[in-house]
């Protein structure tokens, strides 16, 4: 699916004047009393609060610790999900056997296996880790096995007609028609590892902006609590733009 | 089919468990075998608690996902059709969407308090996008030339909107409905988790640290089982409503 | 090139196809000569692209069997080479026009070395030197067909099935094809199979026509087409025995099509 950013310079132009507009009629709606600030604090606030978190504050380290930890579990479910993903993407056999276990396990909600993982290891970062690994390696998993599998039946007639062993059929047709799903997979397997990341953080009291957010509204501070979603939103966003720039470039081929 | 393979998988690893208990004869207070976890399932529906809590997080999916639904139905509408809307708004929008919806979840706590209101105005973000997104593709992807029938027949906006786009767009809103179901779901269990006292989800969480395993894998397996359900029941809708147009996809990734 | 007194390499004995419960071809038997170029013609759904498969080993018969160089089909052979109608699906689509051509260098095992050369005279021949970089979605219909047809002679095959290879394209490329593939048939000496539902096209290309029957597929008629070689896109159409065949097919096509 192609969206966003494909228009050249001025309609860019107009996509920041109208964020422009978005952050002043929020200054607006401040500004005129109609929500209260405890719930709602101006742009402004919300800025300083970022600015006096990121120098002199802990915002930094909180930054650091939830990406690290986003992208840690990230790694290790891409790493396992890729590899049983090809298994499974490659033998029709081991598919039929586990495609309901594997439907099943997909349609887990990732954070109901938070309580069973508390209680088999604690409140420890080992469990957040092992949360995120859990929740984020169905996307590539799943992305995977559909790559390996979907391959067209006439590429695989072509690689019949050309005798191809099965080890240049995986190699040479099967691998490269998944890397771009394997991708694909990765990037929405980013989103879930940082929701399982800021959930963890916030339940088992891991040092991050999951905790940190979790404690600003407890304490009522709105400006903190919006500066650290701001955050959030940007390093999903960064996250999310820098696999897709990788997704268009290895897929280049698709035009 | 060969559907009886996939079920061998599932059964043997049910046996396994439940052998494991047996031989190490293990009594603890973090893991149940199955035989106890069907125990946990007659129990908690016995005291009402199961049906109780389902329903609660049933309520939350589909009140949050009818609002979620709804915005991004008509927001997606309106950058559909008017596309100088969309060049204003696609970089906001776009800056937005990234925010994990549990980010929110200490905002919605400090506004609504406990309760349905902030798990369904989390809910409803988090499903907005999701819809936002795939109605405004859906509809800037319908055949241009059925704009030019609808132009050929002299049909002003709403009607063109009314029996061409959104009709033509119909199978793909029902994707984006079937998947942000899926993520109102998630949702609602991770709201339930992290601090909402109610439903599924603080069922699980409750069942923990009151260290009734056999309680808390039973829970963790509806809620599975509900997800899976769901997703089912709607593809096979989907596939019932739109047979005729061959065009049904099942796999578009949000 | 009358390569009709050579001996036999591709022969249908008595051949049946049963599909899923449905009978796609019965008791189809004929030869092709070695050097030959045989076009099949006949309605969609006649199972004229069934015959290919049948050669090229994709697929198995139910009774009877297909022989090629005098040995039972029992599974796809390097020595046939087949060029599928939809190109852009044949085609590996994350490999440049090179890289396509080089994974049929590379299935016989030919060493990285030798391929660049190989690769540039096979991509030449085609006309398709100076688009060696393209990917398979960068370049026209008519010339991802040649990119086809250069990873066909690539793997060095002597008998060459074509499967509506022209089919989705314009007339314009489609004429200029024709000639290039009976130039390339001429000089590699290749056995060419080659099916299509365009009547004009199967007398302009063959030695001879297999004209099949649908529901199932069988053999309504053999015709063979005298007209002389090289033939040109002009005075052949133009020749009297050309006439004469495509008024008289032409009626044959009718009733199969009825």
């Amino acid at each position: 699916m192609r969206r966003g950013f494909n228009f050249p310079g001025l309609a860019f132009l107009q996509g920041l004047v109208g964020l422009a507009l978005f952050v002043w009629v929020w200054h607006l709606i401040v500004a005129s009393g109609a929500v209260p600030r405890a719930f709602l604090p101006s742009p402004e606030a919300t800025w300083n609060a970022f600015v006096r978190g990121v120098t002199i504050g802990d915002m930094r380290e909180q930054l650091l610790g939830t990406v690290l930890r986003m992208i840690n579990g990230w790694l290790l479910a891409s790493l396992v999900g890729i590899a049983l993903g090809s298994a499974i993407g490659i033998s029709e056999t081991l598919r039929n056997y586990l495609r309901p276990t594997l439907a099943f396990a997909r349609a887990l909600p990732a954070s109901a296996v938070v309580p069973v993982a508390i209680a088999l290891v604690g409140l420890t970062p080992g469990m957040v880790l092992g949360v995120i690994v859990f929740g984020s390696i169905w996307p590539t998993l799943l992305a995977t096995v559909q790559g390996f599998a979907m391959v067209d039946p006439r590429l695989v007639e072509v690689s019949r007609a050309l005798h191809l062993s099965r080890f240049d059929f995986i190699w040479k047709i099967g691998l490269p028609n998944a890397v771009p799903d394997i991708i694909t997979g990765m990037r929405l397997s980013l989103t879930v590892a940082l929701i399982l990341a800021i959930v963890g953080e916030m339940l088992a009291g891991q040092e991050g902006l999951g905790k940190a957010i979790l404690l600003a509204a407890r304490m009522f501070r709105a400006p903190d609590l919006y500066a650290g979603i701001v955050l959030l939103g940007l390093v999903g966003l960064v996250s999310s733009y820098g696999l897709l720039l990788v997704e268009r470039r290895v897929a280049r081929w698709r035009r | 089919m060969s559907g009886w393979r996939g079920l061998i998988v599932p059964v043997v690893l049910l046996l396994l468990g439940e052998a494991a208990f047996r031989v190490f004869g293990y009594v603890g207070d973090t893991l149940a075998p199955p035989s106890a976890i069907f125990r946990g399932f007659a129990e908690a529906i016995g005291d009402g608690t199961m049906v109780t809590t389902t329903l609660q997080t049933f309520a939350t999916v589909l009140g949050g996902t009818v609002i979620g639904a709804a915005f991004g139905l008509v927001v997606g509408c309106a950058l559909g059709f008017w596309n100088l809307l969309y060049r204003f708004t696609y970089i906001t929008i776009e800056c937005l969407r990234p925010i994990p919806s549990v980010a929110l979840l200490p905002l919605s706590l400090m506004i609504f308090g406990f309760g349905y209101k902030m798990e369904i105005a989390i809910v409803g973000f988090a499903t907005a996008w999701p819809f936002l997104i795939l109605t405004y593709s859906a509809i800037s992807q319908v055949e241009p030339r059925l704009l030019e029938v609808a132009k050929v027949f002299g049909f002003g906006p709403v009607g063109t909107a009314w029996k061409l786009v959104l009709p033509a767009a119909a199978p793909r809103l029902m994707t984006a409905l079937r998947l942000c179901i899926g993520i109102a779901l998630v949702v609602a269990v991770t709201s339930e988790i992290v601090s909402n006292p109610q439903g599924l989800g603080h069922e699980l969480m409750i069942a923990q640290e009151t260290l009734r395993p056999h309680r808390m894998l039973a829970y963790l397996v509806l809620v599975g089982l509900i997800g899976w359900g769901l997703n089912n029941l709607l593809l096979w809708l989907q596939t019932r409503m739109f047979r005729h147009r061959g065009e049904v996809d099942t796999e578009v990734a949000a | 090139m009358s390569g009709k007194s050579g001996s036999v390499v591709i022969e249908f004995r008595d051949v049946g196809l049963y599909l899923g419960g449905k009978e796609i071809t019965q008791n189809v038997e004929f030869n092709v000569r070695k050097g030959e170029f045989v076009c099949v013609i006949g309605a969609s759904g006649c199972g004229k692209t069934t015959l290919l498969r049948l050669v090229s080993g994709l697929y198995q018969p139910t009774t009877g069997s297909v022989h090629v160089d005098g040995k039972k089909v029992d599974g796809p052979s390097r020595d046939v080479a087949i060029v599928f109608q939809d190109y852009s699906r044949a085609l590996l689509p994350w490999r440049t026009a090179a890289g396509n051509v080089s994974l049929a260098l590379e299935a016989i095992g030919m060493p990285r070395a030798e391929r660049a050369d190989r690769i540039h005279a096979l991509l030449g021949k085609v006309g398709l030197a100076q688009h060696a970089a393209k990917y398979p979605s960068q370049l026209s219909g008519g010339m991802q067909q040649r990119l086809q047809i250069a990873r066909s002679l690539a793997q060095g095959a002597s008998i060459l099935l074509m499967d509506e290879p022209f089919g989705a394209l314009d007339a314009m490329t489609r004429q200029s094809l024709q000639d290039e593939v009976l130039e390339l048939a001429a000089d590699t000496g290749a056995t060419v199979l080659f099916v299509t539902h365009d009547l004009e096209e199967a007398l302009y290309l063959g030695d001879r026509v297999v004209a099949l029957y649908s529901n199932p597929g069988r053999i309504a008629r053999i015709v063979d087409i005298p007209l002389t070689r090289p033939r040109n896109q002009l005075s052949t159409r133009e020749e009297p025995d050309f006439l004469h065949l495509r008024r008289e097919l032409f009626g044959l096509m009718e009733e199969i099509h009825a």
